[in-house]
């Protein structure tokens, strides 16, 4: 019971940051973390992006993909999308207004590798225990 | 015969610092040589010996370097001298695993003696001491997509208990994104020299709580499971349980009280 107050009281501090946002746009997308290893070198995801203002305008969805956007939305307030791609490396999402160049709101999807080539790296060790 | 294993493996270690001669550099530039981490949570490991405590495991830290050649693994250090597609093959210095059970042994009075027979008065009681043993052996490591195999061959370099440890481990790694399971089992050949120094009882020992023992070589088993889960870049949930038989000869020493090593451990890890 313990440890299970010790989680309930280390998870909320360890919940990953889906948004980003600044006073006027918000920004969230999930999933946010692709894993990879030797068998599986890239994550076939499925990216729900929701964005929402407080003032109705034109806004325009980026990514380090292209350099043209995913979508714009003219006269609108908040909208969403679904993209579907295969990912290797990090990148983000981000939002812009009328201005291209300023970016309202910005998320990273990281790419985590918990494989290494190095075989020395998955050894087992015969110390106390070998959690990690 | 097993100490030509130390014997080669010294060599290797003298002349295996010669850069070039591990035939394909490990090398990853993304990745740092330093592996730093912590787990915090709750475990335990039982302890075979009589009056003893099981082990606690609440923090476990973990520190690795590894370099082109050389590396070190939490109290392991190593020289790879042989490193492709098939296997990597290392010198390794370590410490013996044996000894960490008598670290938690307790004085106690006993009223009973040898057979169980009663005694006229408690007598004052405490497994005796045994000290960490440096050994020194080669280690192989090789993977596929049929799992991992690490096999050691160790004989003690610190004329400790003069005895040598076969060891193979196999582990299979099953990754669904973020979710983790790895099983793995393996056996460690003891031998008799290694046996009889952590778990006999030599003649000065022995005395009405317990007789002399001589233990002769054996065989442990061992099966793990272990269940990861990653929550970000940094942190995991990790869940881990083991359970070791320890080897005929050795359990049924006057000093061992269960042949069953058991452990788990739950809790979150932190990779720097």
């Amino acid at each position: 019971m313990r440890l299970l107050g010790l989680l309930a009281l280390l998870l909320p501090a360890l919940a990953i940051s889906d948004e980003a946002a600044t006073d006027d746009m918000q920004l969230t997308v999930k999933p946010l973390l692709c894993i990879t290893d030797n068998r599986n070198p890239s994550c076939d995801m499925s990216f729900l992006i929701v964005w929402q203002s407080i003032a109705t305008g034109y806004y325009c969805l980026f990514s380090d993909f292209t350099d043209a956007p995913m979508r714009c939305w003219n006269e609108e307030r908040k909208g969403e999308l679904n993209d579907d791609r295969i990912v290797t490396q990090d990148f983000s999402f981000w939002m812009t207004g009328s201005e291209a160049d300023t970016r309202l709101a910005e998320v990273n999807v990281e790419v985590l590798r918990l494989d290494s080539d190095d075989r020395r790296r998955r050894r087992r060790t015969r110390h106390v225990w070998d959690i990690n | 015969m097993f100490r030509r294993i130390s014997q080669l493996a010294v060599l290797l270690l003298i002349f295996g610092a010669a850069p070039g001669l591990a035939e394909e550099e490990i090398e990853d530039v993304n990745q740092s040589r330093w592996r730093l981490g912590a787990a915090f949570g709750y475990g335990v490991r039982t302890n075979p010996l009589v009056q003893a405590d099981d082990i606690p495991i609440i923090v476990d830290v973990d520190i690795a370097w590894f370099g082109d050649h050389w590396f070190f693994d939490n109290g392991d250090l190593g020289l790879t001298f042989a490193d492709n597609h098939t296997l990597t093959a290392s010198v390794v210095a370590r410490f013996n695993s044996d000894r960490i059970f008598f670290g938690k042994t307790d004085t106690r009075f006993v009223s009973f003696g040898v057979g169980g027979l009663p005694l006229s008065e408690a007598v004052e009681f405490k497994v005796p001491d045994r000290d960490y043993a440096i050994e020194l052996g080669l280690e192989m490591l090789t993977d596929g997509p049929w799992g991992r195999l690490q096999l050691t061959a160790f004989h003690d370099v610190s004329n400790t208990h003069e005895g040598y440890e076969l060891y193979a481990d196999y582990s299979f790694g099953w990754r669904k994104q973020r979710l983790y399971l790895e099983p793995s089992f393996g056996a460690s050949y003891k031998s008799a020299n290694l046996n009889n120094y952590y778990w006999g009882v030599t003649d000065a020992e022995a005395g009405v709580i317990v007789a002399p023992y001589e233990a002769g070589a054996g065989v442990n088993w061992h099966t793990r499971f272990k269940l990861g889960y990653q929550l970000s870049r940094h942190w995991a949930v990790s869940i881990v349980a083991e359970y070791e038989r320890i080897n005929d000869e050795a359990a049924a020493s006057p000093i061992v009280e269960d042949r069953n090593v058991l452990g788990y451990f739950t809790g979150v890890s932190y990779r720097f």
